[in-house]
């Protein structure tokens, strides 16, 4: 493009800085706000004032700050989930079956701890850590049939990983709805509610426990990829499978493992929505919505390129735009779905940014 | 268009300039090409032949510079505009569809291919200009039938039949078998006394260079350092000038003796991913201090072979034995464990990461060793010292351990990656084309290296496709052709002929001499 002797190009970037990686971040999601603003200019509500609702509600609300962390954790270790198989250059969408099978084994240590008798008073010493064990075990063995088959048969592992998402889900509705063992007292579409003495332990609304295991997971997600023999396997298969096989490296040990370790991180999320969050502790009716939000976690794996570390602030944005968004649109009488297209938005911004990771415009002037 | 007589000038580049960050692949080049003239481009991997010949063939744009095509100034947008100018190009990997017929093919692309394809006029227009050049081939073979040979022999008539006047090679003989090469030398001196269909000429290979150009054109790090008229040139003289310093051809053979049989091959047999034979009921063992030289056309059945050498490919019969003890079923891994090192020939794809720094890329072979790896964590420090030690052992040009790998050029990628394998001290060294698209003073510096671990007492398997490499190197040199070897000759006596002939596949020609 020519411009009163100047010219426009474009040209590719040999490398890009944390930096800079953080910036095009900021701008993309500052050109996301803006292109909402204008679904909220045809609602008849100026952008600024909808935009300051939805953060203040988000991030310094004593109602909406407890609703986005604990939402922000849940897509955070959904991220997880996507991320180290992602990382083995292996695809999991299956975080939705994964969180699913995750919370149902949960329910069902507890179940087998007869919590569903009302009046129970359980230990939550011993039954808390192990429905934990059994988020981690249910998830993973899930998680452990894409792996095989991948490992295996060198099945596409999206497809498999997206239909166990519809297996869980029915397979959920099965366990709680009418005449399911997990069925809720209510009896209306919903799981048994866990006993006080075994729901997690609760602060300002923000369930603690399973906020510290994701903060102490990344932090370990983080060493594993950069310091690690297994993080170096997986790595090296990410970057280049002939290479690493090459290398001596196990194809079916990648995949196996990545997946296996992914679903268990995703089970995790599944107990911690479902188990631990104050007013839940159930499996709910609308339990298929959380399975979509757990959708956000791959963006976040994408736009944090990997990076564990990088996913939190990600995850804590998405959280306080699903909380925000929600409440805005019934404050200022929006239509449904705002919230939605939000986030919708800034996805595509995101991803199309990424763009400027690689390439960089420049001004020349003509010789 | 004017009639073009013999010695004008058809192609004419003016101060073409090509940028990439952090380099010149092109500046200032000028030269022109001549009717009737066979105009060699000589230059080492990343002297900027590639980026050069892109620009003449509109695939890339260049920074600076004009081209003038028979006097008229051009502007490419795109290959098609160079086609229709009557430039043509053949490509070093073949860009032909193989499950379609020689016409087919040669017929795709063409204005001809409309809606409607007129085959039976194609044809015989493409047989008159087979008989013009004295080509034979059946043009309703499928493409996958074709030897290499063959299917060059295509993309020429291809490119001819669409009316190239120009014609650019790049690397033309790099994958033929020697009696193909010198078919296609005669070919191309024929194209340019028949008629006026010309011919640049790209290759690193100084024989062909000397054996068929008129005028050489010799390019070192993005600028022309000579034109000289073959006729004055030697090999030595081309040599200097691409690499700027002296090259010595002869390598210093030291005399090691040969010791104890390190691996024997029983009988082995290999398929390929396509379920055919890859190798066929393979014998021979390699023995300490001995370098044991695989020849033969890439293709043939070397690459499965050492695949399943480095435990990489299953062996579906036969047994392999390492120092006596049977490895047929072992991994990859417990190979590297046990002292066996292979060197890939994609050096790219296989041998290393691209987005891996060289420190990681080092790696490749230190990760399983608990020197380096304490309770599963990686010693950043240890393998980065050894790293720069390796740098600076192997003399390799980078400005630090942390750069990419793919940012390396193919030579010094290359002694990385033989650093990193001889680095662990292997007993047996499986070196798959190891000089490959390297220049003279890379290639140089790989087979001394070789040599080097030769005398430490390793023993070599050596697959390579140059002759005169196999020749220089090996204690004994094994004729491969399609998955057999033909026979196990002494490196001593054998003679050149002889197993040119044998990887060609001509057993009867071999008794002859």
């Amino acid at each position: 493009m020519k411009l009163a002797g100047y010219t426009l190009k474009l040209e590719k970037k040999a490398s890009f800085s944390g930096l800079e990686a953080i910036l095009i971040s900021v701008v993309a999601i500052a050109f996301a706000l803006f292109l909402v603003g204008f679904i909220f200019l045809q609602a008849g509500v100026n952008p600024a004032e909808g935009y300051k609702a939805i953060f203040t509600y988000a991030f310094a609300n004593s109602f909406g700050v407890p609703l986005t962390i604990n939402r922000a954790v849940f897509i955070l270790l959904s991220s997880f989930a996507f991320i180290v198989p992602i990382r083995a250059g292996l695809w999991n969408i299956g975080m939705a079956g994964q969180l699913y099978f995750g919370a149902l084994s949960a329910f069902g240590v507890a179940y087998a701890f007869g919590a569903r008798v009302s009046g129970a008073v359980l230990s939550p010493w011993v039954v808390i850590p192990l429905m934990i064990l059994g988020a981690i075990v249910g998830g993973g063995l899930i998680g452990a049939i894409p792996g095989v088959l991948k490992g295996r048969f060198n099945t596409n592992e999206i497809v498999v990983t997206m239909m166990l998402n519809f297996i869980g889900y029915w397979v959920v509705a099965h366990m709680i709805k009418e005449g399911g063992p997990f069925m809720g007292s209510g009896g209306e579409g919903e799981g048994y509610k866990l006993p006080v003495s075994i729901q997690a332990p609760v602060v300002s609304g923000v369930s603690i426990l399973t906020l510290a295991i994701a903060l102490i997971l990344a932090v370990l997600l983080y060493v594993l990829f950069t310091r690690t023999r297994f993080g170096y396997q997986i790595r090296a298969f990410g970057h280049s499978p002939a290479a690493s096989r090459y290398a001596g490296i196990s194809p079916f040990k990648i995949a196996f493992l990545t997946f296996v370790i992914g679903g268990a991180l995703a089970g995790l999320a599944g107990y911690h929505y479902f188990g631990t969050v104050p007013n839940l502790n159930q499996i709910p009716k609308n339990y298929g919505d959380f399975g979509d939000m757990a959708f956000y976690g791959i963006i976040c794996g994408l736009i944090s390129q990997g990076n564990p570390l990088a996913a939190i602030p990600l995850a804590l944005l998405f959280g306080g735009l699903t909380s925000g968004g929600r409440y805005v649109q019934g404050k200022l009488h929006l239509s449904y779905g705002i919230d939605y297209a939000l986030l919708g938005v800034l996805m595509i911004v995101l991803v199309a940014f990424q763009f400027f990771f690689r390439y960089r415009f420049v001004l020349k002037k003509e010789s | 268009m004017t009639e073009i007589k013999q010695g004008d000038i058809v192609l004419q580049a003016r101060g073409i300039t090509k940028r990439y960050p952090g380099l010149v692949a092109n500046d200032h080049i000028d030269f022109e090409i001549r009717a009737g003239e066979i105009h060699a481009i000589l230059g080492e991997n990343g002297a900027g032949k590639t980026t050069l010949m892109s620009i003449l063939f509109g695939l890339t744009h260049p920074d600076e510079g004009e081209i003038y095509v028979f006097g008229k100034k051009v502007n490419f947008r795109s290959p098609l505009d160079a086609i229709d100018l009557g430039i043509g190009m053949v490509h070093q990997a073949r860009k032909l569809i193989s499950a379609h017929t020689v016409l087919e093919n040669i017929l795709l692309g063409h204005p001809h291919a409309g809606a409607i394809l007129d085959m039976k006029k194609t044809a015989e227009e493409v047989k008159q200009l087979c008989d013009a050049y004295g080509y034979k081939i059946d043009l309703n073979a499928k493409v996958w039938h074709l030897s290499e040979g063959e299917k060059q022999m295509v993309e020429i008539l291809k490119a001819l039949y669409r009316g190239a006047k120009i014609l650019i090679m790049d690397e033309p003989t790099s994958a033929l078998a020697p009696p193909e090469t010198e078919k296609l030398l005669e070919t191309i001196q024929l194209m340019t006394k028949n008629e006026l269909a010309i011919v640049p000429f790209i290759t690193h290979k100084l024989p062909i260079v000397l054996s068929v150009s008129q005028r050489v054109t010799v390019l070192r790090r993005g600028k022309i350092v000579a034109r000289l008229n073959t006729a004055e040139a030697t090999e030595q003289s081309l040599a200097m000038e691409m690499i700027g310093r002296e090259v010595l051809f002869n390598l210093k053979r030291p005399d090691v003796k040969i010791g104890k049989p390190i691996l024997q091959v029983e009988n082995v047999s290999i398929y390929d991913d396509k379920d055919y034979w890859a190798a066929r009921n393979i014998s021979f063992e390699v023995r300490e201090g001995e370098i044991f030289g695989i020849a033969g056309v890439s293709g043939n059945g070397q690459q499965p072979l050492a695949e399943a050498l480095a435990g990489l490919r299953k062996a579906s019969a036969g047994r392999v034995l390492f120092q006596n003890e049977d490895i047929t079923r072992l991994s990859s891994l417990k190979r590297w464990k046990k002292g066996i090192g292979y060197i890939p020939s994609e050096q790219r794809a296989v041998g290393s990461i691209g987005d891996f720094s060289l420190v990681e890329n080092l790696l490749m072979s230190y990760y399983y060793d608990d020197l380096f790896v304490k309770w599963g964590l990686i010693d950043t420090k240890k393998i980065r010292q050894l790293a720069q030690e390796l740098i600076k052992e192997y003399n390799v040009a980078t400005p630090n351990p942390d750069v990419r790998a793919r940012n390396l050029s193919g030579g010094n990628l290359q002694k990385m990656i033989l650093a990193r394998v001889f680095s662990r001290k292997p007993r047996l060294i499986i070196a798959n084309l190891p000089t490959q698209g390297l220049d003279v003073g890379a290639m140089e510096f790989v087979q001394n290296k070789l040599l080097e671990e030769k005398k430490a007492g390793a023993g070599i398997l050596l697959i390579s496709e140059d002759l005169d490499e196999i020749m220089a190197l090996s204690d004994r040199i094994a004729p491969m052709y399609e998955g057999e070897f033909m026979d196990i000759l002494p490196g001593g006596s054998a003679q050149r002929e002889t197993v040119g002939a044998l990887m060609a596949g001509h057993k009867q020609k071999a008794v002859e001499v």
